[in-house]
């Protein structure tokens, strides 16, 4: 542990809800220390606290039933936790600074990222407009804005993911604070842009002598940038200390399981490529066969002014042979899920061949449709958004069932819940809403509903991207099941590599539209021929501390659209 | 910048819309059942002089041709003749746009300036007693008719205190804005009722939303979290929903201006429909139609205005 002087410290700290039933307890007497200039990883799953945590430092919790029922939080000696809220307001940004995990519902899409920062630079340190506006632009240089002249006045909707945390960040430091409380701030964003902002953060540190409480739920993220780790579940901070000993012998089985579901773990199980006998599948005939591929999409243009296109899939040809698992990998833009909307019909096609099973979309396109829908299905990324909010689970399944009609009416309650059992749902679940599920469950319905279909092919969009890992080990889990006792040929679409490495026999690297590398998984991974594969799978933070990640070598990420 | 460059394009649009319209109004008109010359001339009149009035105003030209005629005069600018006041239809309408306009004008104006304090404070104080009250004050402002308010308004403050006058509209500006009162007030107690119940919902989800968070926590004042984050983005659905109502209002004048006697556009309307007399309704809805189109391309100018995002 550092001996700086402790800069705060928390002791005893608990909120509680009112309910109808009484006082429910939510965070349960939380005690953590910061150093000065210290990196402290907050880590545990969705519900655990931790945000809740950080907001009831700083007085702004989020809804009114809640209360900061015991507790000090000392700030350099001084307890803020029974403070006034004009007293908090002060410390607020001033002293304690915030950063979210999603910029884009965080910034204010009305106003000029540039007034943004003037406001907190104006406000906190009362320079006038030109002073102000001097200081936001230095600001802005020093988080990564190529032009921040021109750039103060885009509008938040005009960056990137990646240029939008960096505004964040940089609203946060107008304000000039002491502490920096990051919550989730890379989780929404791919690999290499999550790199360039954990180097921005830790070069903060060090220049401004920020302390940084890293809220993650990414392990691989704090082994890379935090001194310590507390792990935090159920409300209760289980276990805290220096980064290396909670890695490498943590105390609580809690822990374990989370480093356990670490996709950069290397996996236990037998590498997937040993699922499938590969001599026999070289003979097949392709399920899927893309050629020359094209979707262009119409941007702009309207009554008078000639319509411009943007290219999303630029010439891809790809073959996909029944039984495979193939993974698709790229950054946000590369064109991935319109690649899989396009195998599956979903999206007009602007040149080029898509073939199923011998029937071209191109060609024969209501026929190739109807083999499809039939024979092909697709899981989403947002589970709850998926899936119809006013079905139940077993309405939403039966609808499936009794459209395909491979199933005699009467037969459908059985194959429900036989299908509920396929991804280890308990039956109950037929008579529950989505609401009523977490992520996990939700997501495990979507995928029986894929499987009512009885497809050969699942397309699987992103669609453990917004689970917590533990969650996403289990639905990974589930999936390689199902693949290997099911002859099923499944396209897994994910921008996170790690996960993909363990559970796809072939790699396809997409960016920018086109397809840059595609191999066996194992190679591809162990000896990336192309450059920009070397570089994401640099960029993946390691779970090995001392095995640095490298997001510097990558360029910045241009501004979005609009050419000026 | 070329966000706005639908400024330019967007108007030829208009032309198929006030086509359209031009199409409509002159058949619904004629649909209306009895013969302007018998209303003109009275009930007694022979059948030589109604055919002779009929030929007059090219009344007895099949439809296709009196469409056609109207047409070609539109293209000229004008709208043919009235058959009451015996004058051509557009400088008659042109003396009566001013009341109409500057009582639309003056009912907005007082709607915004009553909904969005009202909304602010409600918002604000959401669940307390005073958002409760601010509701249920709007809940009335819905629940009255117009025409029973305005005679309420009327009875209390023209004539059992008589502080403003009962109806008509001066001849100088000072007269004309104190007779614009009571009509302002009785449009603005429903409309701004419209707006505010609007503003207030989209005042409230801000005040969740996460940009405010995000505000507070770097240390805003609640103060500017309200008045520079949640306000702006608070009022760009409402601008659509006040383009909508400003259409509605500008037909709606016809009660209103009846009530209060304002020798406006609505006025004209109402006696030109009894009098069948057809050139001037059609003028008339004319100039309402464009109108309302007008309205909307200005609330789609300020919609981009105020949300930078929407793109047309």
């Amino acid at each position: 542990m550092t001996d700086a002087p402790l800069q705060l410290s928390i002791r005893d700290l608990t909120v509680t809800v009112e309910e109808k039933t009484g006082a429910r307890t939510l965070l349960d007497r939380v005690s953590l220390d910061l150093a000065k200039g210290e990196v402290l990883g907050l880590v545990g799953e969705s519900g655990s606290g931790k945000s809740l945590f950080c907001r009831a430092l700083v007085g702004l919790l989020p809804s009114q039933s809640l209360r900061l029922a015991q507790g000090t939080v000392l700030l350099d000696g001084e307890d803020i936790a029974k403070a006034s809220p004009e007293a908090l307001q002060a410390i607020r940004g001033a002293r304690i600074g915030m950063i979210f995990q999603n910029p884009t519902s965080h910034l204010d899409p009305v106003m000029r990222i540039g007034d943004q920062i003037v406001e907190g630079v104006a406000f906190h340190q009362g320079l006038n407009r030109m002073e102000a506006k001097a200081a936001a632009l230095e600001i802005m240089r020093q988080v990564g804005f190529t032009d921040p002249p021109r750039q103060f006045g885009n509008y938040a909707h005009e960056f990137s993911g990646g240029m939008r945390q960096r505004a964040m960040i940089a609203i946060a430091l107008a304000c000039n604070p002491e502490i920096l409380i990051a919550d989730e701030p890379t989780t929404a964003l791919d690999v290499t842009i999550q790199a360039q902002i954990l180097d921005l953060l830790l070069d903060l540190r060090k220049t401004r002598g920020l302390s940084i409480i890293l809220i993650t739920h990414d392990l691989g993220v704090v082994a890379q940038t935090c001194d310590r780790i507390a792990v935090m579940r159920h409300g209760r901070l289980i276990e805290i200390g220096e980064k290396r000993t909670i890695l490498k012998n943590p105390r609580e089985d809690y822990t374990r399981t989370l480093i356990a579901s670490h996709p950069s773990m290397p996996a236990e199980t037998a590498p997937a490529a040993a699922l499938t006998q590969e001599p026999s599948t070289i003979k097949l005939r392709p399920l899927v066969e893309i050629d020359d591929l094209h979707v262009r999409f119409p941007v702009g243009g309207g009554l008078l002014s000639r319509r411009k296109t943007f290219s999303a899939v630029g010439g891809v040809s790809l073959q996909i042979l029944p039984g495979e698992t193939v993974g698709i990998v790229g950054e946000s833009g590369s064109g991935k899920s319109t690649l899989a909307r396009a195998m599956l019909g979903l999206t007009p096609l602007s040149d080029g061949h898509v073939t199923f099973d011998g029937h071209s979309l191109s060609l024969k396109r209501a026929e190739t449709l109807k083999a499809l829908r039939s024979q092909a299905a697709m899981v989403f990324q947002d589970p709850y958004n998926s899936l119809n909010p006013r079905l139940t689970i077993g309405e939403t399944l039966s609808e499936v069932l009794r459209v395909q009609k491979k199933v005699p009416d009467a037969a459908i309650p059985a194959r429900v819940e036989a299908l509920l059992d396929l991804v280890e749902l308990d039956r109950s679940f037929a008579g529950r809403k989505p609401r009523s599920l977490s992520g996990g469950q939700c997501q495990r319905a979507g995928i029986a509903r894929a499987l009512a279909v009885e497809p050969r092919l699942i397309v699987a969009d992103e669609c453990i991207a917004a689970l917590d890992v533990t969650i996403q080990a289990q639905i990974v889990a589930l999936l390689r099941k199902l693949v290997s006792t099911m002859d099923l040929t499944l396209v897994f679409i994910a921008h996170d590599l790690a996960v993909v490495r363990a559970l796809c026999q072939r790699v396809v690297v997409m960016h920018h539209g086109r397809i840059v590398e595609e191999g066996p998984s194992e190679t591809v991974f162990a000896n990336p021929r192309e450059a920009y594969t070397a570089a994401l799978i640099a960029a993946i933070p390691d779970f090995d501390p001392d095995r640095p990640l490298s997001g510097r070598s990558l360029p910045l990420p241009p501004l979005k659209g609009q050419p000026a | 910048m070329h966000r706005y460059r639908f400024i330019l394009t967007r108007p030829l649009q208009f032309l198929p819309v006030i086509f359209g319209v031009s199409i409509i109004t002159f058949v619904l008109v004629r649909l209306i059942p009895g013969d302007p010359a018998r209303v003109l001339l009275g009930a007694r009149a022979t059948p030589s002089a109604i055919a002779n009035v009929r030929a007059q105003f090219g009344l007895d030209e099949p439809i296709w041709a009196q469409y056609f005629y109207f047409l070609q005069n539109l293209l000229k600018g004008e709208m043919g003749k009235s058959i009451t006041y015996k004058i051509d239809v557009l400088p008659l309408i042109a003396t009566r746009i001013e009341p109409t306009l500057a009582l639309v004008f003056s009912s907005v104006l007082l709607s915004v300036l009553i909904a969005v304090p009202m909304a602010a404070l409600a918002a604000r104080n959401r669940g307390r007693p005073v958002d409760h009250l601010v509701r249920i004050l709007s809940t009335f402002g819905i629940g009255f008719p117009p025409f029973w308010v305005a005679l309420m308004l009327i009875l209390l403050l023209a004539i059992a205190f008589p502080v403003l006058p009962v109806s008509g509209y001066g001849s100088t500006l000072g007269d004309k804005l104190v007779h614009l009162i009571l009509p302002s007030v009785t449009i603005a107690l429903s409309l701004s009722t419209v707006l505010m119940r609007s503003l207030r919902a989209a005042m409230v989800e801000w005040l969740k939303s996460d940009v405010a968070t995000a505000a507070r926590a770097r240390g805003m004042p609640e103060s500017i979290v309200f008045w520079r984050h949640v306000l702006p983005n608070a009022v760009a659905p409402t601008i659509n929903l006040l383009a909508v109502n400003i259409g509605w209002l500008i037909g709606g004048t016809v009660v209103v201006e009846s009530v209060f006697a304002i020798p406006g556009m609505g006025q004209l309307l109402v006696r030109a429909i009894f009098a069948r007399d057809y050139m001037v309704v059609q003028g008339v809805a004319m100039v309402f139609a464009c109108a309302t189109v007008l309205v909307n391309f200005l609330a789609d100018i300020a919609t981009v205005a105020a949300d930078p995002r929407v793109k047309l």
